[in-house]
Order: C-alpha cells, then structure tokens, then sequence
C-alpha cells in the first residue's frame, strides 16, 4: 500500500520541482527585493509600505470592483448558460465564438472604445445628439463595472454551459414527476447542483478583475477610482523604480486572493456532485413556447449589442475615420489605414506571426502541464497536493507585472546557466507561467463532476493505469482541456503588459505594436490592426470548432 | 458508448496537433518542461542568441517615442557603420523597469529618456559612462552636463494644444487658464506618465506656486492619460484645450490636417532635451559611443527635425514648428525641480482626480 502510495507522488513531485522552478523562484527574486536591503534581511521597509493608510482605501476599492464584477457578470452569464446548453439554442454552436469575441478583444481597447463611444462630443452624441450628458452616467463606478464585466463575463458563460451540459435531464424531470415548476425545479435542483462550479468561475471572475489593469488604467482613472493594481504599476514603473514595494502591495492580493479560493475549495468540495457516472445520461431540450424563444433571441441579440457592438462600432468606425478631428462625416471616410498596415513597414505581419506563434505554442504547453498537474493532484492523496495545486493558481494571484518582473530577474539572474532572456523562449516561458491557472481552473472544473467510480470500474476491468487515462479520464475532461486551450490561445493572443517589459530587442507583438501606434503613430491604425486581429482569431476559432464537431459528427 | 469513441478520436486529434505544435516549438518547449533536468541545458543555450556577447557587430538601444525616429535612426546608423541596431521601445517606465530587471545581467548599451531629469536620476544613481561625443561644440549650451555623461541630442517643449473647432483662437497665459470661459475644456497629460509634462509642472511650481494649476482643476481639468491619450481628448473634440501638451505629437497631427494648433504661452515653458546616455555596463561600449556620435551627425539631426523635435545642434534649423529661440522659456533649476518633481506628478493627479471624482 505504501508503495503505491510513494509511485503516486512520485510525478507530483516532478511536476512540484518544475512548479518551484518556473513559478516561485521568480516570484521568491521579487519578494526578496521587497525584504533585503544591502543583502540583510529588514523587514521595516516593507511593513511600512503595509501600513501606508491610502492602501486600505485603494484595497477597498479593488475589492468593491471584484464583487460588483462577478454579480453583474454573473446576470449576464447565466442566462444565456442556461440557453445555450439546455434548449435549442444549444445547436447555434456558432455563438460560442460569438461570445468568446469581448474576451478577445484586449482591455485596454474595449474600453477605449467604449470611452470614444460615451464621451462628450463621442460618437453616441454625434450620432444622436439627444444623448448629450450620457457621459455624465456613463463615467462613474456603473460604467466602470459594466465594461469589465462585459469583458470577463465569457470567463462565467463557458464555466456554467460546460457545467450545465453535465447535467442529466433525468433529474430535473423527476422533479417534474413529483410536481414541482420550473421555479422549483431551478431553485431545488438545478442551481444546486451548479454550485461547485460557479464557485470556480466566480473565483476566476473576481480574481481576473482583482489584477486587471488596462480597464482601472484607462477608464477608472478617467473617474478618480484608484485601485489596488494601477498603484503595483506605480511603484514599477514610476521612476524611483521600487520592485520592492510592488511585491510588497501584491502579497496583499495574493493573500486576498488565497482566501477566496480556500472558500472556493471549501464550496466546491462540499458541493460537487458526481453527476457524470457510468449510468447513461442524456439531455432532454427544454421546450420553449414562441414567447419565450422571441424573449431568448432579444437577449442574446442585446447582450452581443452591447459587449460586442458598441466598442466594435468605436473601434471599426475609427480605424475608418481620416482625420479623427471631424468625427462621422461624409467624406472623412478612407481605407488608408488598412493598406498602411501592410505596406508601411513588415512590422505589423511580422508581429502578427509573432503572436500566432506565441499564443498556439503557450496555450499548447499549458494545456499539457495543466492536465499534468490536475492529474497528478487528483491522484495522490499527500499534504504536497494543495501547495502544488495552489502554486500552480499563483500567477493568476499575482498582477502579471510583478510575475513578469519576478522571472526577469530570475532568467537574468541565471543567464549564465541558461540563457534564455532576450530569446523568444522567454516569451513562450512567461506565458506559460502566466496563463497556466486557465488550464488547472478549467480541467478541475470537468473534474469536480466525474464519478470516481468510473475509474475504478476501469480497474476493475483490468485496465492499466495508462489504459484508464487514455480511455476514461482524457475523453471525460477533453471539453475542460479544449475550453482551457481555447482560453490560452485567446489571451496569449492579446497579452500586452508581459509584451510590453520581455519582448527582445526589435519584437514586436500585436498587442504591443497597437499601443505603439496609440502612443507614437497613428491611433486609427492601431484600431485597425485591432479589428484584423479580432477578425483572425475568431476565424481560427471558428475553423477549429468546426473541425472538431465536424469530427464529432462521423 | 457510440458518444464515449468518437469524444475519444477527437481528444486524439486535438492532443496530435498540440503536440505537433509543441514539437515545432523547441526552445519553449524544452524550457518548460526539461527544466528540471540539467541535460536539456545545452540544448536550450544552442538555440538562443547570447544576449551578452560583446564585440559583435551589434548595439542594443533602449529609446521611448517617436517610434518612426527611432526606427530611421536605427537604419540611418546601420547604413553608415554597419552596425545592427537592436532596439527596445517602450515607455520611460518600461524602459526603466526593463534595466532594473536586467540589472544583473547588463543587456543595453545605450539607453535615450524622453526627460532630462530621468536622465538626471540615471547618472545620480552613477550608471552612466562620460563620453564627449563628435560636434559637442555645436550642442546647445546646456544640453550637455558638466560631466559629459547625458547627450541632449533632441528636445520637445510643452506648450498649449488647442482643438480649433472648439476655439478659433486661443493665446492665453497659463494663468488665465482658470479662467470660468475655459471651464471643462482643460486636459492635461498624467505626469506620471509624462516625463515632459513633470518637468514642466515641477517647473513651473518651483516659479510660481500651486495657486494656477490649482484654479485649473477647480476648472475641471481632466487626466486623460499618457501624452498621446490626452491628445486625443482634444483631437476628438472632448475637451478644447490641453494644458502642457508635446509639442511634437501636436505638430505632427497638425500638419496631418487634424484640426488642432499650439502656442507657448507668455509665462514661458520649460524645453526638455532628451538625453542620451551610454551605460556604464554597455557590453559593446564602442559601438556604444559610435551611435552617440551618429545621434549628433548632421543626417540624425537633421531627421530629429523632421520629426518635429528641437534639434540638439544649434546650427540646425527646422522649418516645421518653432525654433528654440521663439519659445518662451522659464529657467529651469533642475536641482530644485528633481527634487520635488515626482511630489508635484502626484499632486496634480491627486486635485484633478478629486475635482472630477
């Protein structure tokens, strides 16, 4: 028995060693900023920046933000969860890309274009003058909220359908057997059931708006409202650059952080049920009554309107727009600004093909050692599994500047071990690092509904242990794997503040080479380059959804 | 059990093209995952660039906008020497952040800032080698420090940017800016974000006092964002004025057609030279000093005027916007203003933020 035991932890251990090496010796690099000064150990520095009282209020704000976030994103999502899985809405595979686009589109832009949209003499007020003053609702906390949970809440969408589609209909129809409405059945089984994965997604949600920094940078500073991670990217990047107090300001979040997700653990343990077990399930469509498919069809319509439609109507008309001075008027309308992308100079194509590679290669590896760890950590029953677990949630703790900071550090440090600094190996490394808790949130979430009794029955049958992943556990969580993959390539895609400080000399990214057009060229070319960007990754997405249904099929 | 064998080829072929992928990409991958192993080391260093490596035929520059310059400099040097340019742009924050990152294991040779007291904090922080580049005699008086370490080769000036559909016309003096016929029209530049800005607010404070920029936020004066996002505030007509912007970014939209113009009010400006600087640590220090030369030859120069920027020789002249002797100066004491520049950023974000919030 104890043999077994020991053969068990043996890959968690491996993968614990890579965990330490490519996650908490940088993120170790950057702390030890915080509490060495001149090679002795002081703490006084950093409990001073600790107890700075403006924390408390800008950690107040954070926190406000994360809740109003997840609660909005939340009344977005899951309707059109419960549409899109259980009624025949389901078969418009197409809307899952859809849905996907306010993801994919980067912060930083989405709320540019909103700002262009809502503000004074924007084009809402040009197009309808009667909308003059909307600037007045729109630039305040209620605005704030709105864009970021527009951009987030495809995080939620995908976590509830997947966790929905599990869901056998024989359940809810014993419900109805014994007389219960659609209310009760809701209320008594349905949300129940979900519970343990919305925990997960609403972790995701919360944490994902706790380190975000292109929407508080652009529109929170537009209306005063300071939070916790535009005050990390001071002390970083305002000169005197101070890595210290920004490690020490995010242990704050990360702590904050290991909490939610504690309570997180706490739900879903308590709260998952084994809903995919070797009994045969189905899904029955909901009916749905004319009334109510017009009502579905106006939702979904008015939630692309707006978290679609409104900053892509900002974005394309600018990328449009000749001289940005005169607005929307005939004549001021040209196309230039597509054909400089491709004549200028190559950097545009060049940055292009720079963050395909980056974001197929990254989101590739992290599904690997993703499912790796979730593997490994399900499997052994050691102390070690929830530090490994935890490790590998870390970087979405972190704001990404500090883990970025924190591995260039490290890589210099090691240079002359293995030089990989300045190479696009460090790329790919620092995205792996980064998006890595996608894979592990979304494999653990297919996880937490698969009946342990199907991998026994494996064994029972005299299934090898690789037999039993390969047949029973690997096609149960492939949806998990896929969704985490998808999730990577679309983030990795658009990633800017990693870009921004690791890029070797001379390359450029997409997200990079947009807000070097923002800053230094031409903001109209810069939303073009965003609208090729979008066009593409939807596209590729698109493509790969068909393949695999299209496999699915035959 | 039909269902159960088809999800499984399909995981098959998802997993065959990942791994496909993960092959074709052998640096990241070897990476990731051989880390812990020591004999993958070597494989790893064979396919990566010795960033280190001195005496090739490279030089590593670290410079912030206007990318279109840096990148015509960039060619300009190569042509001449022979020399690859490697560039990295950024931000003066990132570029900042990038050196501290790499501090041990130096990559940049020469690093530009686009203010003339982040150059200062880099030579207090002694970083900086002494050069006296070629044409040192020509450089305006000032724009080369005593010690001969930071090279004023360009500069820009702040001045007021106004978007004429708003204003037809418009001269007037910082002061009058409080002014209630200009109340909201006011943006200025984040000066934690904007070296030129800073320096400017610090200035002007050490000068006059707060009472002026204090009557513009009580004006409504709003914090856009970086130079470029505060431009656009007044581009796009949302407000009509914006108070210590670029003037190069200005000029160059200007003569796009964009319906904006500038002026430098009477109560004087500070021009800001953007320092060059060969670091201490540059692993190819020759090469180092031999773009600093080329940053002072008359074809560099004479592109940093195209650019819209005050050349850093005075026998240059550009045609395109106000030459340094039209602008209305305010003396800069540098010693005073690094002092209290970061104070006064954070001031100004602090009564603007609390006058819109």
């Amino acid at each position: 028995m104890k043999q077994t035991n020991r053969k068990a932890n043996l890959p968690l251990l491996l993968l614990a060693v890579v965990l330490i090496f490519l996650i908490v010796c940088p993120v170790g690099m950057i702390f030890a900023k915080a509490v060495m000064q001149n090679g002795r150990l002081d703490f006084s520095p950093a409990v001073q920046t600790l107890l700075n009282p403006e924390n408390a209020h800008m950690i107040g704000n954070s926190l406000l933000l994360g809740v109003l976030v997840v609660l909005l994103s939340t009344l977005i999502a899951a309707p059109l969860a419960y549409l899109f899985s259980r009624t025949k809405f389901a078969r418009y595979r197409v809307f899952d890309i859809l849905f996907m686009i306010p993801f994919m589109t980067p912060p930083y832009i989405a709320s540019m274009g909103w700002i262009l949209f809502m503000q004074k003499k924007g084009l809402l007020q040009q197009l309808i003058p009667a909308a003059a003053g909307c600037e007045k609702i729109f630039f305040t906390l209620g605005g704030l909220v709105l864009v970021m949970s527009l951009h987030v809440f495809p995080f939620m969408l995908t976590m509830l359908k997947n966790a929905m589609l599990n869901i056998p209909s024989s359940l809810e129809e014993a419900g109805a057997v014994f007389g219960a409405g659609f209310s009760a059945r809701m209320r008594k089984i349905f949300l129940p059931l979900l519970s343990g994965n919305y925990a997960i997604g609403a972790l995701l949600v919360f944490v994902k708006t706790l380190s975000e920094y292109g929407t508080p940078s652009t529109l929170g500073k537009r209306i005063g409202f300071e939070v916790f991670t535009t005050e990390i990217h001071r002390h970083a990047t305002v000169a005197p650059i101070d890595f210290g107090s920004s490690a020490t300001l995010s242990s704050v979040l990360v702590g904050i952080c290991l909490c939610m997700w504690m309570l997180q653990n706490y739900i879903t343990t308590r709260k998952s049920y084994n809903l995919v077990s070797g009994k045969g399930a189905r899904r029955v469509e909901q009916s749905m009554g004319k009334g109510a498919t017009v009502a579905a069809w106006a939702y979904t319509v008015l939630v692309l309107l707006i978290a679609v439609g409104v900053p892509y109507f900002s974005v394309i008309s600018t990328s449009l727009i000749n001289l940005r001075g005169y607005g929307l008027a005939p004549g001021n309308f040209t196309i230039a600004h597509y054909v400089e992308l491709f004549t200028e100079n190559e950097k545009g194509l060049s940055a292009l093909k720079n963050s395909v590679f980056l974001a197929v290669t990254s989101a590739t590896i992290c599904a690997v050692l993703g499912t790796l760890l979730v593997l490994a950590v399900r499997k052994s029953h050691s102390k070690l599994r929830k530090v490994v677990e935890a490790i590998g949630l870390l970087p979405e703790m972190l704001p990404g500047i500090v883990l970025v900071i924190g591995i260039m550090l490290f890589w210099n440090q090691i240079y002359n071990i293995l030089p990989l600094y300045n190479t696009m190996g460090i790329m790919v490394l620092a995205y792996v690092v980064l998006f890595l808790p996608y894979t592990v949130q979304y494999v653990t979430s297919s996880f937490t509904q698969i009946s342990d009794s199907l991998m026994a029955a494996g064994q029972v049958f005299g299934g090898s242990p690789v037999y039993i992943l390969r047949r029973i556990t690997l096609p149960l969580i492939r949806q998990g794997i896929a969704t985490g993959w998808m999730m990577t390539f679309i983030i990795a895609f658009r990633e800017l503040v990693t870009a921004s400080l690791i890029a070797p000399p001379n390359t450029l990214v997409v997200s990079t080479f947009i807000v070097r057009e923002f800053e230094q060229g031409s903001v109209s070319v810069g939303m073009a380059m965003a609208v090729l960007c979008v066009l593409f990754s939807t596209t590729a997405l698109l493509i790969l959804n068909t393949v695999i249904d299209h496999r699915k099929v035959h | 059990m039909r269902n159960y064998k088809i999800s499984r080829r399909n995981f098959l072929a998802v997993a065959g093209t990942l791994t496909a992928a993960a092959a074709l990409t052998a640096c990241g991958g070897s990476a990731s995952s051989t880390v812990a192993s020591s004999t993958a080391s070597s494989s790893v260093a064979s396919d990566s660039t010795p960033a280190a490596a001195s005496g090739t035929g490279k030089v590593t520059v670290y410079m912030p906008s206007p990318a279109g310059l840096a990148d015509k400099l960039a060619e300009g040097f190569t042509a001449k020497t022979g020399i690859e340019v490697e560039q990295f742009q950024g931000t003066t924050g990132e570029i900042l952040a990038r050196l501290e990152a790499e501090a041990a294991n130096p990559v940049a040779d020469v690093v530009i800032l686009a203010s003339w007291s982040d150059g200062l904090s880099m030579k207090a922080d002694d970083k900086l080698e002494s050069y006296t580049p070629e044409n040192a005699d020509l450089i305006v008086d000032g724009w080369l420090d005593d010690d001969s370490v930071l090279f004023g080769y360009s500069a820009s000036a702040v001045g007021v940017i106004y978007n004429t559909t708003v204003f037809s016309t418009l001269d007037a003096d910082w002061k009058d800016l409080g002014n209630a016929e200009y109340k909201d029209q006011l943006a200025i530049p984040d000066p934690e974000k904007s070296g030129a800005c800073k320096d400017f607010v610090a200035g002007y404070v050490v000068k006059n006092g707060w009472d002026d920029f204090q009557a513009m936020a009580d004006n409504g004066m709003t914090v856009p964002g970086a130079n470029k996002a505060a431009l656009e505030a007044v581009t796009t007509g949302e407000v009509g004025i914006l108070v210590a912007g670029v003037d190069y970014n200005a000029y160059s939209s200007k003569n796009k057609g964009e319906p904006l113009d500038i002026y430098y009010p009477a109560g004087g400006t500070i021009v800001n030279p953007r320092p060059a600087m060969i670091l201490k640590t540059a692993p190819n220090m020759d090469n180092a000093k031999a773009f600093v030369d080329y940053l002072f030859s008359d074809e560099a120069q004479q592109l940093v005027a195209n650019a819209y920027l005050l050349p850093g020789r005075t026998d240059i002249k550009c045609d395109k916007r106000s030459n340094l002797e039209d602008i209305p100066q305010i003396t800069p004491d540098w010693d005073k203003m690094m002092a209290e520049a970061s104070d006064d950023a954070a001031k100004i974000n602090q009564i603007c933020g609390a006058s819109n919030g």
